[in-house]
């Protein structure tokens, strides 16, 4: 009984790093059509900021993580500006180019760090709290889950109060639409690109003193990315949210009494059988071809 | 009894009813027109007989048997074919290759045929056949043409050439004389007699109301999804309801 | 024209010539790398196959893995020899395949991607996970080279006629597939879908034949490159093995049947001499393919059509109606 609610905290904790990666993915993906292949890099690159400034350099932690979320969403707008604009008429080359930047960050980070064994960053925040005299929390862990939320909320308020939001909804559901109202979608798509890739670079932020750091680290967060997004729907930011705390709490199960391994099959079969059943996922719309 | 047979045909998408119980019947033989204004359901009327939509109630029957479910692939096989509203053509293979992927039905081969050339006599025919269809259409000069590089009329007639290829019964044809010139416009209408008398049945849906007049035998108008008048273009050019709808547009001609 | 085609056939049997003659002037090394270029000229080919119907999976990497641990089973633990496990495995590897047009192929674009993209991965995994029988990440070693009376398969060079005898007839094949009525109708399906169907064209079945026919060849491959280096593992056939596959056919380009051959070649070389580079070469692969997409978005098969056409374009005396 105690692993399994240790196992159900571990799990919410968890969903928010999921939450972050997947709701920036399902933005680029939902405002401009193109699946972000580096959107795993983007996390790495959060997290390498982090280490370097921080553990190398010992700059404080909360600078770090703004810087984090500065340089991803920079390496986010320089994408869209020379790889996702240009190739707007085809997503597929979008996402190739994509794949093209996925290579270059992973060498990047292999240059600047070093390909040895993985990276650690001392957490800042130390100490552990104790509920019901079972439960153990540190507190680096509350952390991340309360920054994760904070950010989902101010995202939240974002879409749903301000100007761009509604202008991002609008591009999100018809481009051309939405240009026709004056909507200036390139400007919307380079605000979009900017938010997700800062939302991964965040991610990346709080993962960095919980994880293991190295340059192939964004390969598990892609897929948990790719798994959360299909299952909570292509187009719905509140369905990715939900997945993400599903899948998460579905994965720290699975792990705990299973694998790691047997998990993420566990999710890429879930994700295979929504695709058939239901492509666009618990809270998506149809999509129409 | 007759070629096709709409029965209470209704397709509704979501809140929308695009056709609400459909009822009419087309004779083997001879071009019947389908015309009404913009909306009035003409096109999706199509696309419900050629199987891209299905229908939400009603029946479809063709020679007799139901076709209401059933696959475009199989739809083609029972002998409908349907030319399209956006001149659909294989744009970067050849006119006469174009004309070759149409007599799909009679020739489509299997892996171990074709590694080792087991129906070269049906292929055979096949070629012989397109190089038929294309002289009967007329585009018989401009077999090693990309299809994507053809005037628009040539376009359209190369469109009814892959549709004759897969030897059909019946030929929907959906707007094939929008935007052509009056040149162009009575060139299409000679095609499309010849088509006829070559035995195929011809639905078509139309604006220009030259070519539907000079055309059809026999006219269905749809109005709002709903069937409207039945007859000759004669009488369909003096039916008040039709007058009314079109708003003095078909007396006019 | 009877012409061209005699020319472009002499043209052919001189490569072949030529490829043959040419292991006994490389050095060992070399001789190691054209095996494993032949294997990748294969690889893409058979990938074009199951994108000229228009849809671009991510699984082909993982199929070559597929045929590989067919093999490496039936070798080490069924005793079975190579001659017979060779076909099996393009066989397994094309069942498997037929099993999976079953999900797979009621996705359509960019679903259909992430669809095999996690098909793949969930297979790789599988490898990893089920020490028994596949070995885990350390995979299956020991496998044992090929036996046909006294020739030691173990020298490159008897290996790669191996394997340019396999491939040379896996491409003839595929060739005529290509020219042939199916082939046709796998272009008809990629560009038009609808109108093939308005005339008779199932495309499902078109798409699934593609791709089952692709696996089988790319099953062979990955028997061809497991037997010469003796060991299989996961990590062969992950991600960067299906991204060199979509540089290959994407900076080849993909509209004619050599464009992919090409790109396989020319960026097998490429890969050859920066080899050196060590740390460098994913992001010079990235910038490839970002350069690629941006600049030559046809390929790179497109410069001799291009030259082709300039040619024809001189001796023309009128402009084309």
């Amino acid at each position: 009984m105690d692993l399994l609610l240790q196992s159900l905290v571990n799990g919410l904790i968890q969903s928010g790093f999921f939450a972050l990666a997947a709701v920036g993915l399902v933005l680029i993906f939902g405002v401009m059509g193109v699946v972000n292949f580096a959107h795993g890099e983007l996390v790495m690159a959060g997290a390498y900021t982090v280490w370097y400034l921080h553990a190398q350099i010992g700059l404080p932690y909360p600078v770090t993580i703004m810087a984090a979320l500065a340089i991803c969403t920079g390496i986010g707008l320089l994408m869209e500006q020379f790889l996702f604009k240009p190739t707007r008429d085809d997503p597929l080359g979008g996402l190739i180019c994509s794949i093209g930047v996925l290579f270059i960050l992973q060498v990047a980070a292999t240059l600047l760090g070093g390909d040895g064994p993985s990276k650690q960053v001392p957490p800042p925040y130390e100490g552990t709290m104790i509920l019901f005299d079972t439960l153990r929390i540190p507190y680096q862990r509350v952390f991340s889950l309360v920054v994760s939320v904070a950010a989902l909320a101010v995202l939240w308020y974002f879409l749903t109060r301000s100007r761009f939001g509604w202008a991002l909804r609008a591009v999100s559901l018809d481009r051309e639409a939405a240009s026709l109202q004056g909507i200036d979608s390139n400007r919307i798509s380079l605000i979009a690109i900017g938010v997700g890739a800062g939302l991964a670079g965040l991610a990346g932020a709080l993962m960095a003193p919980l994880t293991n750091i190295n340059p192939h680290m964004g390969h598990n967060v892609i897929i948990t990315a790719f798994i959360v997004t299909i299952v909570g729907g292509v187009g719905s930011l509140s369905g990715a949210v939900i997945a993400a705390v599903l899948y998460a709490l579905f994965h720290t199960f699975v792990s705990t009494y299973f694998s790691g391994t047997i998990a993420t099959i566990g999710g890429l079969l879930i994700m295979v059988v929504v695709l058939i059943l239901r492509p666009t996922g618990i809270m998506g719309r149809r999509v129409s071809e | 009894m007759a070629l096709l047979e709409v029965r209470s045909l209704t397709k509704r998408f979501g809140g929308l009813t695009a056709l609400d119980g459909v009822s009419f019947i087309v004779e083997e033989g001879g071009i019947h027109g389908l015309i009404g204004p913009n909306g009035a359901g003409k096109s999706t009327l199509f696309k419900n007989i050629s199987g891209f939509y299905r229908p939400t109630s009603g029946d479809i029957m063709f020679r007799g048997r139901s076709i209401v479910g059933s696959s475009p692939a199989r739809i083609s096989a029972a002998g409908i074919v349907r030319t399209f509203q956006e001149t659909t053509l294989f744009d970067e293979l050849s006119v006469f290759d174009n004309v070759l992927v149409g007599t799909h039905k009679s020739a489509a081969s299997n892996v171990f045929s074709a590694l080792f050339g087991l129906d070269r006599d049906v292929q055979a025919e096949a070629r012989a056949e397109a190089h038929a269809v294309l002289a009967f259409m007329g585009l018989g000069d401009r077999q090693s043409q990309l299809a994507g590089e053809l005037p628009l009329g040539s376009q359209r007639a190369l469109a009814m050439a892959i549709a004759l290829a897969s030897r059909p019964r019946l030929m929907l044809m959906d707007e094939p004389f929008a935007g052509m010139n009056p040149e162009e416009t009575s060139r299409m209408m000679t095609l499309t007699r010849k088509i006829r008398e070559s035995g195929v049945t011809i639905v078509l849906v139309e604006h220009d109301m030259k070519a539907v007049m000079g055309l059809c035998d026999t006219l269905t108008v749809l109005n709002f999804g709903t069937l409207l008048a039945e007859g000759t273009p004669e009488q369909i050019s003096r039916h008040p309801d039709v007058i009314a709808a079109y708003l003095g547009g078909v007396a006019a001609e | 024209m009877a012409a061209s085609r005699l020319v472009k056939g002499l043209l052919l049997a001189m490569m072949l010539a030529a490829l043959m003659v040419l292991p006994h002037f490389l050095k060992y090394h070399h001789q190691d790398f054209l095996i494993f270029l032949t294997i990748n000229v294969l690889v893409v080919v058979s990938y074009r196959l199951v994108t000229l119907t228009g849809e671009w999976s991510l699984i082909h990497a993982v199929m070559m893995g597929v045929g590989a641990y067919t093999s490496a089973l039936l070798t080490k633990h069924l005793g079975i020899s190579f001659w017979i496990s060779l076909p099996l495995s393009g066989i397994v590897a094309a069942a498997i395949a037929a099993v999976l047009c079953f999900p797979l192929f009621r996705m359509t674009q960019f679903y259909f991607l992430i669809g095999s993209f996690a098909a793949g991965e969930a297979i790789r995994l599988c490898w990893i996970h089920f020490i028994q029988p596949f070995g885990g990440t350390g995979g299956i070693s020991g496998l044992a080279v090929p036996e046909l009376g006294s020739i030691d398969f173990f020298e490159p060079i008897p290996y790669f006629y191996l394997v340019l005898v396999v491939v040379t007839l896996s491409l003839i094949v595929l060739y005529r597939i290509e020219t042939s009525r199916i082939g046709l109708t796998l272009h008809a399906v990629h560009w038009k879908a609808p109108l093939a169907e308005s005339v008779g064209v199932n495309t499902w079945n078109y798409r699934s034949l593609a791709f089952v026919i692709g696996s089988f060849f790319v099953g062979l491959a990955g028997t061809l490159k497991v037997h010469y280096l003796g060991t299989v593992t996961p990590n062969q056939f992950d991600i960067s093995l299906m991204v060199f596959i979509l540089i290959w056919v994407i900076v080849g380009g993909y509209r004619t049947f050599y464009g992919a051959i090409i790109g396989a070649v020319v960026l097998s070389v490429l890969d050859e001499a920066i080899r050196d580079l060590d740390v460098l070469r994913p992001a010079i692969y990235g910038a490839l393919l970002i350069a690629s997409i941006r600049f030559l978005p046809s390929g790179l098969e497109s410069i001799p059509q291009r030259i082709i056409a300039r040619f024809r374009c001189d001796s023309r005396t009128e402009p084309m109606p």
